[in-house]
């Protein structure tokens, strides 16, 4: 409401109840770092990785431009994740026109006042909210879009491969009746969201091993790079294919990450359809906005946060207005200085991510009539399940494949 | 009659080959629409089971329908034996298609060769893998390849996209490059470009046979030494690579045309136009050589996997070996 005053951090005062818009910073005992390491006069083994980093002793620091200020009360500390703590330019709008604003992080706003011992007591908080809609052009007709993530070629288990295989088949027209066919007929894109290369791929021995033992073997990833271009091929024969790529992907570490090379993949690149694209990627598919990630930010949110669900982290990271607010604080990400091109300045219709544990989708409706659907993409190599989204409605469904095992269990 | 036809060759398939026969295999083999492959299947099991029926056959289907899963539906697609294939059906809540995937002789503990004969039969048509699909796609042509058929198609990749457009990549997006001229660009890209060039104009050559064409090759190949220089400077090993990359290809191909002796440094004698080059190429080529052998041997082995066994390659292949060896002794 407007009877609230916003107030810079400078000018708080104790005990008045103020609104203060800030970048949130958490601080975290357990958080590897690069600097207490090094600083250990001892041979200390570094923190081996561990699936969540959150601790109760972690706090919550609210920055501007010019301060910071512990935070407590009502606010979940566990929750939330750090911002980036980059330049902040002042807000050009009256709370809650945060979307205005053109600072770097996830940015906050908190009601609540000062205490005396200099914490910010908090009330109430809330982001910058769903930015805003984009004019909807969807077809009026059923076109599918396939999403796919984490195939993991070039891993030991052969279960997937078979699983691999009747997705293409699918896809390219070859299994099914007639009516499934031409089911598969409409697709009109498939989005492969990145690790399509497997874990088992990233081999260590160059660095581990001497390099007279290493210098004749092949890296893993060479025969698994030649699958995924025989899988591509048939793919690309048959249905425009758009390639990210993932954390085991060839390509470089940090976001956004760049696009496979065209010259590992040199039987699918002779096809047009093949699109090999960036990871984070956004597109017009049929006047549908596309945004999905192949799940390195959400990845990166769930280790540092006690949120455990990656649609709700999904969820959070559009409302906080942000696609991969820890980076680069924890996660790699390319060092912009002028602007920040992970803030989400519109709202896509379908927003996703890679490589999660399981298959979730939610339709999301906002305040100004923004309508968006949340995918998370399961990873392909342990679940077997793709998603089919349907641009005229905007609904998913997952598909699951399955062949038959010695352990076959019905 | 054609009907007849098929079933006897899926009975030898079956029960004389031993094989695994997919639709897919089957669609391959015989040349039929992948439809018609699964229609084919399914008559043979009814008539092979109608006539014998302790007949050796076991049938795996394949079923895909809508599962009620975790509140929310769900598609299913699976390839089950046939004794499950009630129990996955009663699973489904609907059912969109059921068919035939594979029979054979044996029963299957899992699905690897399912896996494995499909595999297999797709890796000797990659070209055409969906020729009898039931779907087609206008936009999924490949680039036309603007040199003999003779080239296997992934020599093309590299010459299709040597446009020098390096910026324009790093936002993911790729010039669709519509016709690449074989002309010298600058730049690493140059070096691909020229190096796809001279490989199909090599190819020409082989089929035509005729000296003629080698100062075309010389002169493409001469360029490209000429610029290593400098690339050498900035780019050092990198560059080195490519430069063999460059040069290994042209020299054997040279000599080939040639006659055939091993000479030291790949110069045809009867090519005049490259006379001038000749001092500075064989300095450049022969330093090279001696650099990086072991790559260079890669690079032998890879061009022989994608030439598919050509006994001409293989020649070329040990032509360059021995020329490795003559060019270190003559170093020494």
């Amino acid at each position: 409401g407007n009877d609230i005053v916003l107030r810079k951090l400078s000018e708080l005062q104790a005990g008045e109840k103020c609104c203060v818009v800030g970048t949130v910073f958490k601080s975290m005992q357990l958080q590897p770092s690069i600097l207490q390491e090094i600083s250990e006069e001892h041979n200390l083994v570094p923190q081996p990785p561990q699936p969540k980093y959150i601790q109760p002793s972690d706090e919550l620091i609210l920055e501007d431009e010019l301060q910071r200020i512990k935070l407590e009360g009502a606010i979940d500390v566990q929750r939330l994740v750090t911002g980036k703590r980059l330049r902040w330019h002042p807000p050009c709008g009256f709370w809650p026109g945060l979307t205005a604003c053109s600072a770097i992080g996830t940015i906050l706003a908190v009601y609540g006042s000062e205490q005396d011992d200099g914490g910010f007591l908090v009330e109430d908080h809330c982001f910058a909210d769903l930015p805003p809609p984009l004019p909807w052009n969807g077809p009026s007709s059923d076109r599918f879009v396939l999403l796919a993530s984490g195939l993991g070629l070039g891993s030991v288990s052969g279960e997937a491969l078979l699983s691999t295989q009747l997705l293409v088949d699918v896809v390219t027209g070859q299994l099914g009746a007639e009516g499934e066919q031409s089911c598969a007929a409409h697709i009109a894109r498939v989005i492969l969201a990145g690790n399509l290369l497997s874990q088992n791929t990233q081999s260590r021995d160059t660095i581990n091993k001497a390099k007279y033992l290493t210098k004749k073997t092949q890296a893993a990833s060479v025969e698994a790079v030649k699958m995924l271009d025989e899988i591509l091929l048939q793919l690309c024969t048959s249905v425009p294919v758009d390639v990210m790529p993932g954390e085991f992907d060839p390509t470089n570490y940090t976001l956004p990450q760049q696009p496979l090379h065209r010259c590992m993949l040199p039987l699918a690149s002779a096809y047009a359809t093949l699109r090999l694209v960036t990871n984070p990627y956004q597109a017009n598919l049929d006047g549908v906005r596309f945004l999905g990630t192949s799940g390195q930010n959400i990845s990166d949110i769930f280790k540092y946060s006690s949120m455990d669900d990656y649609l709700e982290i999904l969820e959070w990271t559009l409302l906080a207005g942000h696609i991969s607010p820890t980076a680069p604080d924890t996660l790699g990400c390319y060092p912009f200085y002028k602007s920040d091109p992970f803030i989400l300045t519109e709202c896509p219709h379908v927003y996703f991510c890679g490589n999660a544990p399981h298959f979730q989708s939610k339709l999301l409706q906002g305040k100004e009539g923004q309508r968006v659907l949340l995918v998370t993409v399961p990873d392909f190599s342990a679940t077997q399940t793709a998603c089919l989204v349907n641009l005229r409605d905007l609904t998913c469904q997952p598909i699951t494949f399955s062949g038959f095992g010695a352990d076959s269990e019905d | 009659m054609a009907d007849e036809l098929y079933l006897e060759n899926i009975d030898e398939f079956v029960t004389d080959q031993n094989r695994v026969v997919t639709y897919k295999w089957l669609s391959f083999t015989l040349g039929v629409h992948v439809n018609q492959a699964k229609q084919m299947l399914y008559d043979y099991v009814e008539r092979k089971r109608k006539e014998n029926l302790g007949a050796q056959l076991h049938v795996t289907y394949l079923v895909a329908g809508n599962l009620l899963q975790n509140g929310h539906v769900c598609h299913k697609v699976a390839v089950v034996r046939e004794d499950k294939l009630e129990a996955m059906k009663f699973k489904l809540s609907t059912i969109t298609s059921v068919h035939v995937y594979s029979i054979q002789k044996a029963l299957l503990k899992d699905s690897s060769p399912l896996y494995n004969t499909d595999y297999d039969i797709v890796k000797t048509n990659l070209q055409h893998c969906s020729k009898f699909s039931a779907i087609h796609c206008a936009a999924a042509v490949p680039r036309p390849p603007s040199e003999p058929p003779r080239v296997p198609a992934p020599a093309q990749g590299p010459q299709r996209h040597g446009d020098p457009d390096t910026a324009s990549t790093v936002n993911g997006h790729r010039p669709l490059a519509a016709k690449t001229p074989p002309q010298q660009h600058r730049g690493i890209m140059g070096m691909f470009a020229a190096k796809a060039a001279a490989k199909p104009q090599d190819t020409a050559k082989e089929a035509k046979a005729e000296a003629k064409e080698a100062p075309g090759v010389s002169a493409a190949s001469s360029k490209p030494p000429t610029k290593n220089n400098i690339m050498n400077n900035f780019f050092g090993k990198a560059a080195m690579n490519k430069l063999k990359a460059n040069s290994v290809p042209e020299q054997p191909k040279e000599e080939k045309e040639v006659v055939k002796p091993s000479v030291a440094a790949a110069e045809p004698d009867s090519s005049p136009n490259t006379v001038a080059e000749k001092p500075g190429k064989k300095a450049e080529s022969a330093r090279i050589q001696q650099n990086d052998k072991k790559s260079r041997m890669k690079r032998a082995n890879r061009l022989d996997d994608e030439e598919e066994r050509d006994p001409e390659n293989v020649k070329k292949k040990r032509k360059r070996i021995k020329q490795l060896q003559s060019d270190s002794s003559d170093e020494e």
